[in-house]
């Protein structure tokens, strides 16, 4: 009871003071400043900041979201300045659509305040892979020279508090500002929430969100607290107050050595280490009486803080049930922050004990495969490096070390493979140790013998590398000597997209091999529809196995590029629709139960295709006779394209046609072999001769011994005959002429845009549309001339840049995740037409025509094919 | 079946029945002379005050003469400067105090047949609210205030989340619309009978004099009257850092009619009414005047 009336008076205490000073600061209220304080971004929407981390999914409103924080900062300092006797305005106290204003009502309310000064309270993002902690002030102005005087102050006393936290990792020194000069070229455009405003204004980046570990401090109600306590004391600095005489304590508590993983994350300094959840930290005073209690959370920051606190001398003493207490003196000063961060060591009582290795191999047991790990399961978290000096194999082979489940398992795995057919004796001897110091007590031995063979061999993969790829409804495929391990390839197979992001699978539709099946297989149909023109990248793992562990001998990547088999051909005469099955036959009825036509509703063109599926294909060539070619003719100079869909069977396919004269000539239009999967566009190649005619006998199926299969099954659609082309250079969509259409087409294939015409391809203004213009283009696109502009391509834009209106006649406009600091456009000929700070460009006075928009945002820069129209 | 039919009705009202919004012309103002922002055209029309992007300054330019005059170069003179009944204009301008840092904020009054610029109401700390009415002016500090005359007709100004209504010298405090945030851009329709203002939040209000709820428009901001019947507003979109898209709308005040004077990708802004004219700026300050026919 004495306890609980020393603990009160010690809380009541610090609240009736506050009382007392913020009824003086009332009382003094025209004397005290005005202080708009501006969360921002809000709503949980397009314009706001999600970072996904565990355990919360994408869009839960619960996660991390800018807005969140921000607001919680907010909150933290308009009471802190209150208490303080300032008078605050708040944007926002909600965090819904309605709440998140336009930038010009956020600086019209601030004005209309009388705010003396504004703060806008945000955090960072590379928006890149790269990963940095920093804080940076922005004020409306050059560097130096701020808009509204003193703002650079303003920004300065705030960074100076905001960079001695220490509950924080920083990867730097603080950055401060004007935004005209740290966004060069955003002169006539800045923040918007700083044009206009008449307080002494800035806009705060924090920190960085996209930092894994301060996403999840900034998850913690402590820490945003605690930021906006230190923008409290930054407007006390800028006012040159001192007068409130309260002080706070924060820290982190993190464990003093386990190693914290965050999947592949990037992290700096001591958020390498694992911080401690549900922690409970007690304020103490000197006498180790308990003043107050608090804890850390569950959500993976180790943060705690105590907040308004009388200056003097106190203790505090960390408890966790995993962990040793431990106990700091920590002096709380008036107008101050503290931080006293712990590195707690866990409770470790016994010796290491090995409580599950492998591989377990006993004399006479099966010989394991050559790149066997082996792994050693602990009791204790183990001190890794001494632990691995304690390891030995015989025969010495190299290899690498790898701990997982913080420190708990050892796992050893040989850089390429063990020699086969050996017998290998491991080691560990009593000088590995756990964390706590206390050494293994017995030596611990295993052996085991390898098998003769050391890796998976693929015999092909589609897509190869540079295939096109029809978009629609794709199949990948691996095909190896051995069965493959039909458990977790998913994760093997990755198919990922120009900015790497990761297609869909249809699962239920994969098919693996069986025991009876020639070789080894998995072939996933694709459910994602692809982009026609944009590249993906078929990566898989060296980790994909067989199912006796044998892994590929590296990671394999195949980029190829989507297309659309079924585009429309307009010189192209179709000559063959496959619509009707009943018009086709096979050559000899003796092999038609091996040979099977039908109709198919997968088809590019009209209502059906025909498909043709061959039983035991090594054991037959086949002949598909149609009635309706009896009615075609072809001549000499044409050629031959057929829509085919594949399924990697590896079946030859060709057209047989004889010439219509006396000489009745055989000639064979090879369309080559179904090494692929899904439609595609094939030309025939043959030599016809350019002055006779042909006729068609039939359509021919044959197979390779070296390719066995059991069955296969193919579909055709769409037999054309286009004229044949004759090839100039820059005839890049080889109508035989060199025309605007051209660049049109060398556009469409190097941007990747699909709806754009090119007005004016007459590059080099010689009044006529050459090669030498083609060769313009590329110069200017691909930029290896001199003076032409180096563009990134597409593929490699990671911040999702998008522009337009296209064309547009005022503004085109940017949009990206990121911040874009400018936009330039140059034309065709890779001269700088116009530059602008900001998102925008103003095409007001820029002539009609295509134009390429660079925009800078973040660290990378896209360019983008725009056009003009007035 | 009936909320089909209501759902129908209403896309009719707004869209089939709608009147037809004609720019009868378009005159860019200002272009190689220098960027302009925050025009305020007079109530004839004739005069536009503006200034630049960050409100520093204020200058007048006469439409009929194109001639230029620099009113003030002080800070904050350009951001909410207004004309006065008599054609006077009456700005605010603000400056950072050496010694406590505050801001204050003074109250101007430019001549316009002396040709300069007086201060009214003496540098004081804290809001200082601007209030047109139709017979004279007042500007209400948080310490002093000023005004042309105790009876100033209608007027109007908002603070915090209050619509303050002075007729006849008689002043009251309305709410109409929740809005944590606060109320914005006040202004009374041309016959006196409506007042406009912007709820952060909820967009732009239409009231009566006694602050009933008349309409309500829309999230769009800054609403001027075009004429009686007719508001002219901004509507803009950001991605919390700059804007992304901004237009000039031109809606019924009883909320039964919405027109898109300038495409979204237009980036026009800050648009202001008089005397049968509406003028705009863009994001980078260029001023156009237009002229409309609504049938």
């Amino acid at each position: 009871m004495q306890l609980f009336d020393k603990n009160m008076k010690k809380i009541l205490f610090p609240i009736a003071l506050i009382m007392v000073v913020a009824v003086f600061a009332t009382a003094n209220r025209n004397y005290m400043p005005h202080v708009y304080i501006n969360p921002g971004h809000g709503g949980h929407e397009s314009d706001d900041r999600n970072v996904v981390v565990y355990p919360f999914a994408a869009g839960d409103t619960s996660g991390f979201w800018e807005s969140n924080s921000n607001l919680k900062k907010g909150f933290a300092l308009n009471s802190c300045l209150r208490a303080k006797g300032y008078t605050t305005s708040m944007s926002r106290v909600t965090n819904d659509a309605n709440s998140d204003l336009a930038l010009s009502t956020i600086v019209a309310l601030c004005n209309s305040s009388g705010a003396d000064i504004f703060y806008a309270i945000h955090s960072n993002a590379t928006g890149v892979p790269a990963r940095r902690n920093h804080i940076l002030g922005l004020y409306r102005g050059y560097t130096g020279s701020p808009v509204i005087a003193n703002s650079d102050v303003l920004a300065s006393t705030l960074m100076e508090r905001l960079q001695q936290n220490q509950a924080a990792v920083w990867t730097s020194s603080y950055q401060i500002a004007g935004d005209f000069t740290f966004y060069p070229d955003w002169h006539n455009a800045g923040l918007g929430v700083l044009r206009g405003n008449n307080a002494v204004s800035m806009l705060s980046e924090g920190s960085f969100h996209d930092y894994i570990p301060e996403t999840y401090r900034l998850l913690n109600d402590n820490y945003c607290w605690m930021e906006g306590w230190n923008f409290s004391l930054g407007a006390d600095d800028y006012f040159g107050y001192s007068f409130f005489g309260k002080g706070c304590v924060a820290g982190n508590i993190r464990d003093n050595r386990m190693p914290r993983v965050i999947n592949d994350f990037i992290m700096f300094g001591d958020d390498n280490r694992e911080p401690v959840c549900n922690a409970t930290v007690i304020l103490l005073d000197m006498d180790d009486n308990p003043l107050d209690t608090c804890y850390t959370d569950d959500l993976y920051n180790g943060i705690y803080a105590f907040k308004m606190l009388d200056p003097g001398n106190y203790k505090i003493r960390v408890e966790q049930e995993h962990y040793f207490s431990q106990t700091k003196q920590v002096t709380i000063q008036a107008n101050h922050s503290s931080y006293c961060n712990f590195d707690l060591a866990r409770v470790r009582e016994t010796p290491p004990e090995i409580i599950n290795y492998s591989p377990v191999w006993n004399e006479g047991d099966a010989p394991l495969k050559a790149n066997t790990p082996v792994i050693f399961e602990f009791n204790w978290d183990m001190n890794t490096a001494v632990t691995e000096n304690a390891f030995h194999i015989e025969p010495a082979v190299e290899g690498h070390f790898r701990w997982e489940d913080s420190n708990y398992r050892m796992v050893f795995e040989p850089n390429d493979a063990y020699d086969i057919n050996t017998l290998y004796t491991v080691t560990l001897d009593t000088t590995a140790e756990h964390g706590g110091g206390m050494r293994l007590q017995e030596p611990f031995t295993l052996q085991f013998m390898t098998t003769y063979r050391k890796y998976l061999e693929v015999l092909d993969i589609f897509p190869h590398e540079g295939d096109p790829v029809h978009y629609k409804a794709a199949t990948i495929e691996l095909r190896t000597d051995s069965m493959l391990n039909n458990s977790y390839y998913y994760d093997k197979i990755l198919l990922t997209d120009k900015d790497g992001n990761l297609l869909t699978y249809n699962r239920r539709n994969t098919k693996t091999g069986k025991n009876t099946d020639p070789f080894g297989f998995i072939r996933i149909p694709v459910a994602s529809t692809m982009v026609p023109g944009e590249e993906y990248t078929l990566t898989i793992l060296s980790e994909m196995s067989d199912t006796a562990g044998i892994h590929l001998p590296e990671t394999i990547v195949h980029k190829f590029t989507a297309v659309d088999a079924g585009e429309e051909k307009p010189d192209a005469t179709v000559i063959e629709g496959f619509e009707d099955a009943s018009t086709f036959s096979v050559e000899d009825v003796s092999v038609n139960t091996d040979v099977a036509l039908s109709a198919s509703t997968d088809r590019l063109f009209g209502s059906k295709s025909l498909q043709i599926k061959i039983n035991d294909p090594l054991s037959l060539e086949s002949g598909i006779y149609s009635t309706s070619f009896d009615d075609v003719i072809v001549n000499g100079d044409e050629e031959l394209s057929l829509h085919v869909n594949g399924d990697m069977s590896n079946l030859y396919l060709r057209l047989h046609l004889r010439s219509t004269d006396e000489s009745q000539d055989n000639v064979f239009i090879d369309f080559g072999k179904i090494d692929f999967h899904g439609w595609r566009y094939i030309t025939g190649k043959g030599n016809l001769n350019p002055n006779k005619t042909y006729k068609i006998v039939m359509i021919e199926t044959d197979s390779d011994e070296d390719d066995p299969i059991n069955s296969a099954t193919i579909k055709l659609d769409n037999l054309l005959k286009t004229q044949k082309a004759v090839s100039v250079y820059g005839d890049v969509n080889g109508d035989g002429e060199v025309t605007a259409t051209d660049i049109t087409e060398l556009y469409n294939y190097l941007l990747y845009n699909d709806d754009s015409h090119i007005v004016n391809g007459d590059l080099n203004d010689d009044g006529e549309i050459t090669a030498a213009d083609i060769t313009a283009v590329y110069v200017v696109l691909l930029g290896p001339s001199n003076d032409a502009p180096t563009f990134l391509p597409e593929s490699a834009h990671k911040s999702g840049v998008k522009v337009g209106p296209i064309p547009s006649s005022d503004y085109i406009m940017a949009s990206a995740q990121g911040y874009i600091q400018g936009v330039e456009l140059y034309d065709l000929s890779g001269n700088l037409v116009a530059r602008n700070g900001g998102n925008y460009m103003n095409v007001e006075s820029v002539n009609d025509g295509h134009y390429i928009l660079k925009v800078y945002c973040g660290d990378e820069v896209s360019t983008h094919h725009v056009a003009v129209k007035h | 079946m009936k909320r089909t039919l209501l759902l129908l009705l209403g896309a009719w009202v707004l869209t089939g029945w709608a009147q037809q919004v004609t720019v009868t012309s378009s005159t860019p103002l200002l272009r190689g002379v220098e960027p302009a922002f925050y025009p305020t055209l007079n109530a004839s029309g004739d005069r536009l005050l503006y200034s630049d992007a960050d409100a520093h300054g204020l200058k007048m330019l006469d439409l009929s003469t194109q001639t230029i005059t620099t009113i003030s170069d002080l800070s904050g003179a350009g951001y909410d400067a207004k004309w006065s009944n008599d054609g006077d204009v009456y700005y605010i301008t603000s400056k950072v105090d050496e010694l406590s840092r505050l801001v204050l904020r003074t109250g101007m009054r430019y001549d316009m047949a002396r040709h300069t610029s007086d201060v009214v109401l003496e540098a004081q700390h804290g809001a200082v609210h601007l209030e047109a009415g139709t017979r004279g002016m007042a500007m209400n500090g948080e310490k002093h205030n000023f005004a042309t005359a105790p009876n100033r007709g209608v007027s109007v100004y908002t603070t915090g989340s209050q619509l303050v209504v002075n007729i006849d010298g008689k002043e009251n405090r309305y709410t109409p619309v929740e809005s944590y945030a606060g109320y914005l851009w006040a202004s009374v329709s041309p016959k006196g009978d409506k007042i406009a203002f912007f709820a952060a939040g909820k967009g732009i209000v239409v009231t009566d004099l006694q602050g009933k709820v008349l309409a309500q428009l829309g999230n769009y901001e800054m609403p001027c009257w075009y004429n009686n019947d007719y508001l002219v507003a901004q509507n803009a979109s950001d991605d919390g850092y700059q804007y992304t898209s901004s237009q000039i709308l031109l809606l019924k005040a009883d909320g039964t009619f919405r027109h898109e004077l300038t495409p979204k990708t237009s980036m026009t802004m800050q648009p202001t009414c008089g005397g049968g004219k509406i003028a705009y700026t863009t994001i980078d300050g260029n001023i156009t005047l237009i002229t409309i026919d609504i049938n």
